[in-house]
């Protein structure tokens, strides 16, 4: 018992005289957002360097005698020769619901003038991904919203489902489609027992001011910030910024899954995430590689979107969905960037800049997308009615080439051309525009079961929307049923059958 | 200028060759001074810059610089440098500066090592404190 009260009254003793130790390091040189500084012999990797007027820096590169550091803001002030040192921290972001409705840059504090943010806890940018143990297998859905993704490439939580194409073809409004879904289910089950909501984080890496405040009024008249956290490291941002941001989302996603709660983070996009790591690299002189990108950008983002997982009780019993966005250029998915992230993630939604000419919007192109796991993760009543479909439009296009020539078809090919000129029409949404799950289903199935044969393709649409007023409106109670049994029964095969006979007497 | 690969290989080398027992020798760095000029091997005068940057970092290794507010006495000075060089080995030589904007206590730095107990660290750590707390 003494030894601890002497080890006690030492230690107290010590803390009298407040004495700190500390690394200290001069600056020799500075600029671009990228220090050298000689000293530092105790820095560690990712260490917090401070330094004068507090600015802080992240060690990147540990050399013979030198630390190659960026700065985490304005260099203005740092001059050369001054003294910096290190403070045994990693760089760390606030987290916890407190964030939810707001707008944070890469290191968490508010940009939104909304005042302080109070976080539940203080969680490192970078992190270790979950490991095997930890894990659990994808089996819960993330309801998109959209019909053709919802029934053809389903995702799951913690599934990381990579949106793909050139530009302008909407790869961020499918993401923004999925976060106002999310709102809208969360807001409609709320307090319901058994009910888990997900939580959206919105990561905008080098985009335009205008395009993120764009996204934030979108979110914000769809009532969906209340979900939402949006991480801004817009292109006027330090390159720094723009390359921690992903990683300071993922951390304030991972506060949801280990505390039990689901998260989707979508990352816009990482090809400009890329290009702000190259900078940085060039910049610390560090060698690089195949059309200058560093050696290591395959595990910048792979470090980075294993991060998503779902994980058991033991461990949180949450997930982190991810939905990284990558831009190609004039279609080419066999660049650098664009084939580690395809090789990285559990599938991909590809946008085609013809098919969004087409009309065809959203612009998935059936053939090249696929979702690897979230199949096992769709809900019952969806894979009864979508099962085939990709096949049958897969079939489709095939036919519809060889159509184009001769005009003698026989009547297997013309029933197949015209369900897939069906499907197609139907798959078209307009945007900020989700659709819920029972309206989907009851859309599909009264397609699959042929009520929709004999309307000409250019009304299917008209068809398509007063179906759904009618079910709104009159058959309420059967999207209930389906709602809540989550699959198709005879008894709900039934109600549909008699449904569609009714509204068909009545369409015009 | 910046120094290419094999020229910063070499300096590397040069330095190695300087040590005794892993400390600096004066006799051998003077030699390979001496050598370097009268062989003039290619960009000697980078050469020569980054040795001499690689031994101002080694000898900093081993001298402490002592600031105090006030100038210290004799015997608080020999009693400072009996401990410290009972950390930090035999060879440390130690420097005493007087700056007065410490406002009290003590600051060493020993490569880049600092103890720091003055008034003015202690005053700033306060702040910093306050202001982020």
């Amino acid at each position: 018992m003494s030894s601890i009260l002497q080890e006690l009254e030492s230690q107290i003793s010590g803390l009298k005289t407040s004495t700190t130790k500390s690394n200290v390091g001069i600056v020799r040189e500075i600029g671009d957002g990228v220090a050298r500084i000689e000293g530092l012999s105790d820095v560690m990797l990712n260490e917090l360097i401070e330094f004068p007027g507090g600015l802080y820096g992240l060690a990147l590169n540990l050399e013979e005698g030198e630390v190659g550091c960026i700065l985490l803001g304005d260099e203005k002030g740092v001059v050369e020769g001054v003294e910096v040192k290190t403070t045994g921290r990693l760089l760390s972001v606030p987290v916890g619901k407190g964030l939810l409705g707001r707008v944070v840059d890469t290191l968490g504090a508010p940009v939104d003038g909304k005042g302080p943010i109070t976080a539940s806890a203080i969680y490192p940018v970078e992190k270790v991904a979950p490991g095997i143990i930890k894990r659990k297998s994808v089996s819960q859905p993330v309801q998109t919203g959209i019909m053709a993704i919802d029934a053809m490439i389903p995702v799951g939580r913690g599934q990381r489902e990579l949106i793909i194409g050139d530009r302008a073809t909407g790869k961020t409004t499918i993401a923004i489609d999925t976060i106002i879904n999310q709102a809208r289910i969360n807001k409609a089950n709320e307090g319901k027992p058994g009910f888990r909501p997900l939580y959206s984080i919105y990561v905008g890496i080098g985009q335009k001011n205008s395009n993120i405040a764009r996204s934030l009024a979108v979110l914000e008249a769809a009532g969906a910030m209340p979900y939402t956290i949006i991480v801004s490291a817009p292109a006027s941002d330090t390159a720094t910024n723009q390359y921690l941001a992903p990683f300071s989302g993922a951390a304030m996603g991972e506060w949801f899954m280990d505390n039990g709660m689901d998260a989707l983070i979508v990352y816009d996009d990482l090809s400009k995430h890329a290009v702000a790591y190259r900078q940085v690299s060039l910049l610390l002189k560090r060698p690089s590689g195949r059309e200058a990108y560093p050696g290591d950008v395959f595990y910048l983002h792979s470090r980075l979107l294993e991060r998503s997982a779902r994980v058991d009780e033991k461990n949180g019993n949450g997930s982190v969905t991810a939905l990284p966005i990558i831009e190609t250029q004039a279609g080419d998915v066999s660049a650098y960037i664009p084939t580690n992230v395809i090789s990285i993630t559990d599938g991909q939604i590809y946008l085609e800049t013809d098919l969004f000419y087409q009309g065809i919007r959203p612009a998935v192109s059936v053939g090249l997308s696929v979702s690897r796991v979230g199949s096992a993760a769709q809900i019952k009543a969806v894979k009864q009615v979508a099962g085939k479909i990709k096949g049958d439009l897969a079939q489709f296009r095939e036919l519809a080439a060889f159509a184009q020539f001769g005009s003698d078809l026989d009547a297997k090919t013309k029933s197949i051309l015209d369900r897939g000129a069906r499907i197609v029409e139907l798959f078209k949404q307009v945007q900020y525009n989700p659709l819920a799950t029972e309206v989907m289903v009851t859309t599909l199935w009264s397609m699959q079961n042929g009520y929709m044969d004999d309307v000409a393709v250019d009304k299917i649409k008209d068809f398509q929307l007063k179906l759904q007023d009618y079910f709104a409106t009159r058959k309420d109670a059967v999207l209930a049923k389906i709602r809540d049994t989550g699959a198709i029964n005879d008894d709900i095969t039934a109600d549909l059958k008699a449904a569609l006979s009714e509204f068909k007497s009545s369409y015009r | 200028m910046k120094l290419d690969k094999d020229a910063r290989k070499l300096t590397k080398g040069l330095f190695q060759l300087s040590l005794t027992n892993g400390r600096l020798d004066q006799k051998k760095v003077s030699a390979v001074v001496s050598k370097v000029i009268a062989s003039k091997p290619r960009s000697f005068v980078g050469i020569l810059k980054e040795y001499q940057r690689l031994v101002r970092l080694e000898v900093g290794k081993h001298h402490a610089v002592v600031e105090s507010a006030t100038p210290l006495d004799k015997q608080a000075g020999d009693h400072l440098l009996a401990n410290l060089r009972a950390k930090y080995g035999n060879d440390l030589t130690i420097e005493f500066k007087t700056t007065p904007e410490l406002l009290g206590g003590l600051r060493i730095k020993i490569g880049s090592d600092v103890f720091d107990s003055s008034v003015r660290e202690r005053l700033a750590r306060l702040e910093t404190q306050l202001t982020h707390a």
